[in-house]
């Protein structure tokens, strides 16, 4: 049984035909449905497939019949699973918080729901996201819809995967210090991280409460724009979202930033090949390409390795048996949060939990959360002002294609995979990867991504750059 | 390297029970870690500033009127807060008893 070519057309496609009243909704659910049936037995991108999802679609037919007209009325989309829906599992992949069903909609929910958007399904990560791989799941690994045996990257290798392989036409993911642009740079998607407070984090399951941002990833920069433009907005239950007019709108010009010095060592030679070939490309499209300094990027990673766990470890100081999830008795009172942790937490949330602690403990903490916060400051403000002169900083979204599964045991060269997209994270910039072409490894064509960054604010600055790489 | 004590103090701290293997490659991966985020002791501290000054320049503050909200954000969820309860005694959370005589 082959796939279902339907569900491979983007959702900017798929709202034409909708409109036209060329498919329905149901012909959309039931091609993403087969194409699940089909492969994702061996891709294991989704960890839940609803199953009422028919009758989301009828009901979306139906609201269309009524008038309504929302491009994302009847799209189906695969959702991660630190993302809450009403009613439904939500676990972050752990088995803390088996059994857990979500109380209330994440506000990126609800106004997906409002659209018309369908949920198909609940997708793997890394454990809590902790993860750039997805191998870190309690769940089993997903792999790479372009080679089975290497990674969909992560921590939203799910969402990434479900998207590629046809079995969903737009995903959400959560981005903590890549975990969007990075799986979408190598299953060959778009996928963006918008700017720190445009979209309400409200129902996501924290990670790093100063570095989490929900994004899309999809087939197209359109397609991103529009459920960017949904998702987005100032949002109550969010005090740290921000408005339309938070930052000043930047005039878009077409001046592109390349730090060059940060990749003559450790990336991939055909990954630098494909990067000037897409340079050269916006050339072409009338954009001017000039070099730039970013000094402190390269203390970006050791900055995020020490301000993420330290969040990580106060954020997941909640999972303690009491209030959702597993609870595990022991002999005190001690014991049974030390059971509960020790047990529910995979290996690698232990780790950052551990590490977390360390770098927050007492004789510590100035070496590092102190030194760290200071270096944030600095690549903040290198960041600015860089773009107060070019319009978007561009770079590779990862130095190289999807490794194998099991290539990185070693926690730190794992973490080595996040070396271009955690800066974002830190300044609060919005940055999307774009696919540029791919690779060959082992026969296999394996996609690889480029990177943009821009002001806080500046969107529209990474849907114009990526827009003029896209057209043929 | 960071010392076995050391990891089962962060531990107990962390609430997190860990088998002795587990203690011993912790022991490893941490001291790993914390070699390669030492770089950032070469930032400098501005003058005028501290290691505890926060994140100000990242992020811009954004106030709003102290003022009260339309309606409870949190109606009508209260039983489905508490249905997620792992172990619950009607509108209670069944916790371990804590002060003892």
């Amino acid at each position: 049984m082959g796939i279902s070519e339907l569900a491979s057309i983007s959702i900017t496609e798929a709202a034409r035909k909708l409109g036209a009243k060329e498919i329905s909704a149901l012909d959309l659910v039931r091609a993403c449905l087969k194409n699940i049936e089909v492969r994702d037995k061996s891709l294991n991108a989704y960890l839940e497939v609803f199953d009422d999802v028919e009758a989301q679609a009828k009901k979306a037919d139906e609201r269309r019949a009524k008038g309504e007209s929302h491009p994302l009325l009847g799209i189906p989309f695969a959702i991660k699973d630190n993302i809450l829906i009403k009613g439904r599992r939500a676990g972050a992949a752990s088995k803390i918080l088996e059994g857990y069903v979500a109380s209330y909609d994440a506000t990126v929910i609800k106004k997906l729901k409002d659209a018309g958007a369908i949920f198909l399904g609940r997708t793997n990560m890394d454990e809590f996201a902790h993860g750039s791989s997805t191998e870190n799941s309690a769940y089993g690994p997903t792999k790479n819809p372009f080679d089975e045996e290497r990674v969909p990257g992560g921590s939203s290798g799910g969402s990434a995967a479900a998207l590629a392989a046809h079995m969903a036409l737009g995903s959400l993911g959560t981005d903590t210090g890549g975990s969007i642009r990075e799986p979408a740079s190598f299953c060959g998607l778009v996928g963006l991280k918008p700017t720190y407070g445009a979209v309400s984090r409200s129902g996501l399951i924290a990670m790093g409460s100063s570095l989490d941002q929900a994004g899309p990833l999809t087939k197209t920069v359109a397609d991103a724009e529009l459920i960017f433009n949904t998702i987005k907005g100032e949002d109550p239950l969010d005090s740290t979202s921000i408005g339309e007019h938070t930052y000043a709108k930047k005039s878009a010009g077409r001046r592109i930033g390349v730090p060059r010095r940060l990749f003559v060592e450790g990336v991939d030679q055909d990954v630098l090949k494909n990067f000037e070939t897409s340079l050269e490309r916006l050339k072409k499209k009338g954009y001017e390409i000039v070099d730039i300094a970013l000094p402190s990027a390269s203390l970006a990673l050791a900055v995020y390795y020490i301000v993420m766990p330290a969040e990580v470890s106060t954020n997941l100081a909640r999972f303690d048996g009491v209030r959702y999830g597993l609870s595990l008795k022991g002999t005190s009172l001690y014991e049974d949060y030390a059971k509960t942790r020790g047990e529910g937490f995979g290996p690698e949330v232990r780790r950052r939990v551990m590490l977390g602690t360390y770098v927050l403990s007492a004789g510590y903490y100035d070496a590092y959360y102190g030194k760290a916060t200071i270096a944030r400051k600095q690549l903040a403000a290198e960041v600015t002002r860089v773009l107060e002169e070019v319009d978007c900083i561009a770079n590779p979204t990862t130095p190289t294609p999807a490794f194998k599964i099991g290539e990185k045991s070693d926690p730190l060269s794992m973490y080595l995979a996040d070396i271009f997209t955690v800066t974002a994270n830190l300044t609060g910039n919005p940055a999307i990867s774009i696919p540029m072409g791919s690779v060959t490894r082992d026969g296999k064509e394996l996609p690889v991504g480029i990177q943009f960054t821009a002001a806080h604010g500046d969107e529209a600055a990474l849907f114009a750059a990526g827009k003029a790489l896209e057209e043929k | 390297m960071v010392s076995k004590k050391e990891i089962e103090t962060l531990a107990a701290l962390a609430r997190l029970k860990l088998s002795d293997a587990e203690v011993k490659t912790l022991q490893k991966d941490i001291s790993n870690i914390l070699e390669y985020v030492e770089a950032v002791s070469t930032a400098k501290i501005p003058s005028g500033s501290t290691a505890r000054d926060g994140i100000g320049i990242v992020l811009k503050n954004v106030m709003r009127e102290d003022t009260e909200r339309e309606g409870d954000l949190l109606a009508g969820k209260r039983e489905n807060l508490l249905k997620a309860l792992p172990k619950r005694e009607g509108d209670y959370a069944v916790v371990r008893k804590i002060i003892e005589k």
